[in-house]
């Protein structure tokens, strides 16, 4: 009845029957209550987005899964204490991680997210190492800067270290009879089988032992559905990539698990990497909302590589992705001692050779991929922007028009300033993807720079048509209201993306833009550091930091702040200018010429650097100079009101009232504010004094 | 509601009102950042009623003659304008006629900037706070005072129903000597930060 009631639960979790599968789960665990099958029951409550209950279930349990589904259950309810002592507890410091690989990422997740930058490092490196395909810690490490060159970390040599970990034990399970049949394909099958089982070794370890060598009939009716429906050629969403390997038909490895876990590392190094989860890896996206796409993009690549040669169910020719499974296909044969069941044997060594073969090959071209897209997410990660890319550019047509590389794209525009191609880019990536929200925040800054203010109203209202839950809809939607100057109202909508998702750091920084703009200069400086609690290497924060002190006057702080982003960002002019002008304020105009000529040299597009040139120029009095630089500001931008005006002044100042007058009537004809006006006026009105001196003597 | 009143004289200094505050976009409303009292009121129709954006509520003054709005500021600021919303329809005698505008550093150094006087005025009426002076575009200033002198049919107390105050934007690049307008300067203004629009 076990068998038959789990068999149930997984197959209603796969098909998105979350009611039916908790109904039925409770009854489990009511009629057998055992560790296992409160697993499932937190499986079934995660699923159905309660991780309230699955933590509740859980706590306090020690069985490595256990541990993982609590350790996420504290993570979406923000108890990251929580979370980590459960996955790494504080008096056994040498303890295994529950869940390789995704537990690494998980635990660095929680690091990340309280602070400890080299810790949560260095569990995304070790997730990487034990699954080289593991996306998602490999973008966390170009977030926190410190990755690796992709054309290391993806390098073919990682290749062997990569086996499928796939769910696809049940396949296994529904293979007893017919795995005999099908020769090539099958090598397959066993492989899953026996990754499967070593899986289960880590998973939810088998159901009652009894049931295992199950007849075949059984083991046919309990292929789990997830491996079915993946057998089905949909890749399904990585959520139902079930973690729990049914343990039916588990013949074999019944063994308890924690000993398992424990024993894996003294295993050898292929088995290592068969211990890895799916599971984990479908959980590991932390920001569950913004990443859900490249979750997805990352989760079907790797799906896709998942061959499921079946039996009963559904045939699905592997594709060339086969990944290289178990070259260590004996070694599992000697993890699974006694619970080898008729259909392992004889499989092991003849598919074991055989798949290495082809499974090599196709990890090799996901590598291939690999290696572009990590290079240019790194490269965009340190703002090295025409590197990033160039980099983009040598993935195939295909791949290239996809939502995720060409939002990147536009992301990467936008950092260089480059607002048409931006827009044209995420244009694009909207049509080509009409439900890609991540991006589409800095899409909306675009349009706020451009001042399109019918493009954005658009964009935000489809954006939140689109899902009325996503912080980046209200980021568009405050934009907006910015553009339109009513900066309360666009303050209400960027909390309330803050609100939805406390951990999206540009938000934060938006609001304090806002604040900065309404003149609220303390709530500025904090939302700044809300942002920068988020993610430290947000340049915008920091800037924004450097500005508020700039009005304020307290310019070492300024120079301080904006010294901090340019360390984050070295390639932006705009970061380069605003340093120099906080070093001049601070009379450092020597270190102040430096940067704004590095500044200049960085995007000649930019006319502020040049201007903020002259300014320091006329400061260290050296007027002739400055003219030079204003009068090729001049060809470079002649409607500028405020070259001219300068221009008015240093004539002033060298006695030259003929040309001083001249260049403030260019001034006021640009019609520059009205402050301006004033300033220009009286210092016209000035100019005239020695005239009406000379005429009254 | 209102319309403009047609015909009325409107000679320097006599006003009428507009239905729409028309305001231009490099100002912006200071009153925020001021402490605003009055000389005297009736409970229930005190200083929130002027700063509500309502126009139902209104200020009712309580005392002699003249009755005083006072707004003062924490630090020496620009004002560009003033716009006062009255209604001589609803209010009638309650409406005020003549109005001194007073500036200074505080209630002991206050003086008269400027008078205007109002004929039936229905709507906003909007008091530029410059000089004859082109070069006085703003006056700078700690503390403004307007006095109610008199009201239409020499009613005692008045009602206003709102107040604004407007001075400039302050330069959205900070520290420097004069605004940018071309939208090439203003482009590289900033990162993503909010600026102002280019004057076209």
């Amino acid at each position: 009845m076990e068998t038959l009631m789990v068999d149930r639960v997984r197959s209603s979790l796969s098909q998105f029957m979350h009611r039916n599968a908790i109904f039925l789960c409770e009854r489990l665990c009511a009629e057998f209550p055992s560790e296992l099958n409160l697993q499932l029951m937190a499986t079934c409550y995660l699923r159905n987005n309660q991780p309230y209950f699955a933590y509740h279930i859980l706590k306090g349990k020690q069985m490595a899964l256990s541990r993982y589904l609590f350790a996420l259950s504290c993570f979406q309810m923000n108890l990251l204490r929580e979370a980590e002592t459960a996955l790494c507890p504080a008096n056994e410091p040498n303890s295994e991680i529950p869940n390789g690989a995704s537990g690494h990422h998980l635990l660095g997740l929680v690091y990340r997210y309280t602070g400890r930058r080299k810790l949560a490092k260095d569990h995304f490196m070790q997730a990487l190492v034990i699954d080289p395909l593991f996306w998602a810690a490999y973008e966390e490490l170009c977030a926190l800067g410190d990755a690796e060159d992709a054309n290391e970390c993806f390098n073919d040599a990682v290749s062997v270290r990569i086996h499928l970990h796939s769910s696809f034990d049940s396949s296994s399970q529904g293979f007893d009879g017919a795995s005999e049949d099908h020769n090539l394909p099958l090598k397959q099958d066993s492989s899953p089988r026996q990754s499967k089982q070593l899986h289960s070794i880590n998973n939810i370890p088998s159901y009652p032992q009894s049931s295992n060598c199950v007849p075949s009939n059984l083991s046919l009716y309990n292929t789990p559905s997830p491996p079915v429906t993946q057998l089905s050629g949909t890749v399904p969403p990585p959520v139902y990539r079930n973690a729990y390997l049914p343990a039916i038909g588990g013949d074999g490895p019944s063994k308890p698990n924690p000993h398992a876990t424990i024993q894996a590392p003294r295993r050898k190094f292929m088995d290592e990497g068969k211990l890895r989860k799916v599971s984990g890896r479908l959980f590991s996206g932390s920001d569950f909302g913004t990443r859900r796409s490249t979750r997805l993009s990352g989760d079907a690549m790797t799906s896709a590589s998942l061959h499921v040669s079946q039996t009963g169910a559904n045939v699905r020719k592997s594709s060339a992705l086969d990944a290289p499974w178990f070259q260590a296909s004996n070694a599992p044969s000697l993890l699974l001692d006694g619970g080898n069941t008729e259909q392992e044997k004889g499989f092991p060594q003849s598919s074991g050779a055989l798949s290495h073969e082809s499974g090599v090959n196709g990890a090799k071209e996901l590598l291939f991929l690999l290696r572009i897209l990590g290079e240019g997410y790194r490269l965009s990660c340190l703002y090295r922007c025409q590197d990033a890319l160039e980099v983009y550019l040598k993935l195939p047509q295909h791949h290239y028009n996809t939502g995720w590389v060409l939002s990147q794209v536009g992301k990467l525009y936008f950092e260089l300033v480059e607002y048409f191609e931006a827009d044209r880019i995420f244009d694009l990536t909207r049509r080509v993807s009409p439900c890609m929200l991540e991006g589409m925040d800095a899409y909306s800054t675009v349009l706020y720079h451009l001042k399109e203010d019918m493009k954005l109203s658009y964009l935000a209202q489809e954006l939140i048509s689109i899902d009325r839950l996503s912080p980046q809809a209200w980021c568009a939607m405050g934009n907006c209201y910015s553009l339109q100057r009513d900066h309360e109202m666009a303050l209400k909508n960027f909390q309330r993306a803050i609100q939805l998702d406390s951990r999206f750091a540009y938000a934060h920084t938006l609001c304090g833009h806002e604040h900065v703009a309404l003149e609220d200069y303390d709530n500025g400086i904090r939302c700044f550091h809300n942002a920068l609690r988020v993610n430290e290497r947000h340049y915008n924060s920091w800037y924004g930091l450097g500005v508020v002190f700039l009005r304020q006057e307290k310019f070492e702080f300024a120079a301080h702040n904006f010294r901090e982003a340019y360390n984050i960002n070295a390639r932006s002019s705009i970061i380069m200018s605003y340093l120099g002008m906080a070093l001049h304020s601070l009379k450092r105009d020597d270190e102040a010429l430096v940067l704004i000529d590095m500044a200049i040299v960085a995007d000649k597009k930019n006319p502020l650097p040049m201007y903020e040139k002259a300014n320091v120029l006329v400061s260290l009095e050296r007027y002739e100079d400055a003219l030079k630089v204003l009068k090729q500001l001049i060809e470079f931008s002649p409607r500028e009101s405020s070259v001219y005006a300068l221009m008015g002044r240093i004539y002033k100042m060298l006695n030259r009232p003929d040309m001083a007058m001249f260049y403030f009537g260019t001034a006021l004809d640009l019609r520059p504010p009205a402050t301006d006006v004033a300033v220009i006026k009286s210092a016209i009105e000035k100019l005239n004094l020695p005239d009406e001196l000379e005429d009254s003597l | 509601m209102a319309t403009e009143a047609d015909g009325e004289e409107e000679t320097a200094g006599k006003l009428s009102g507009t239905q729409n505050l028309a305001v231009d976009d490099d100002l912006r409303e200071m009153a925020k950042k001021a402490a605003w009292s009055v000389s005297s009121c009736k409970p229930g129709n005190g200083v929130p009623s002027l700063r509500d954006d309502n126009l139902e509520t209104y200020w009712q003054s309580d005392g002699a003659q003249p009755h005083l709005v006072n707004i003062q500021f924490q630090k020496k600021v620009k004002l560009q304008l003033l716009g006062i919303y009255v209604d001589y329809k609803l209010d009638e005698s309650y409406t005020p006629s003549k109005i001194s505008i007073r500036a200074g550093d505080g209630f002991h150094n206050m003086k008269e900037i400027k008078t205007v006087e109002l004929v039936n005025p229905i709507g906003w009426v909007h008091v530029p706070l410059s000089g004859s002076d082109p070069r006085d575009a703003f006056i700078h200033t700690f503390m403004l005072q307007i006095a109610v002198l008199s009201n239409h049919l020499n009613g005692r107390d008045t009602h206003i129903r709102q107040i604004k105050i407007y001075g400039p934007r302050p330069n959205p690049v900070p520290n420097q000597p004069f605004h940018f307008t071309s939208k090439e300067f203003i482009t590289y203004s900033t990162i993503s930060a909010r600026s102002a629009t280019p004057a076209s």
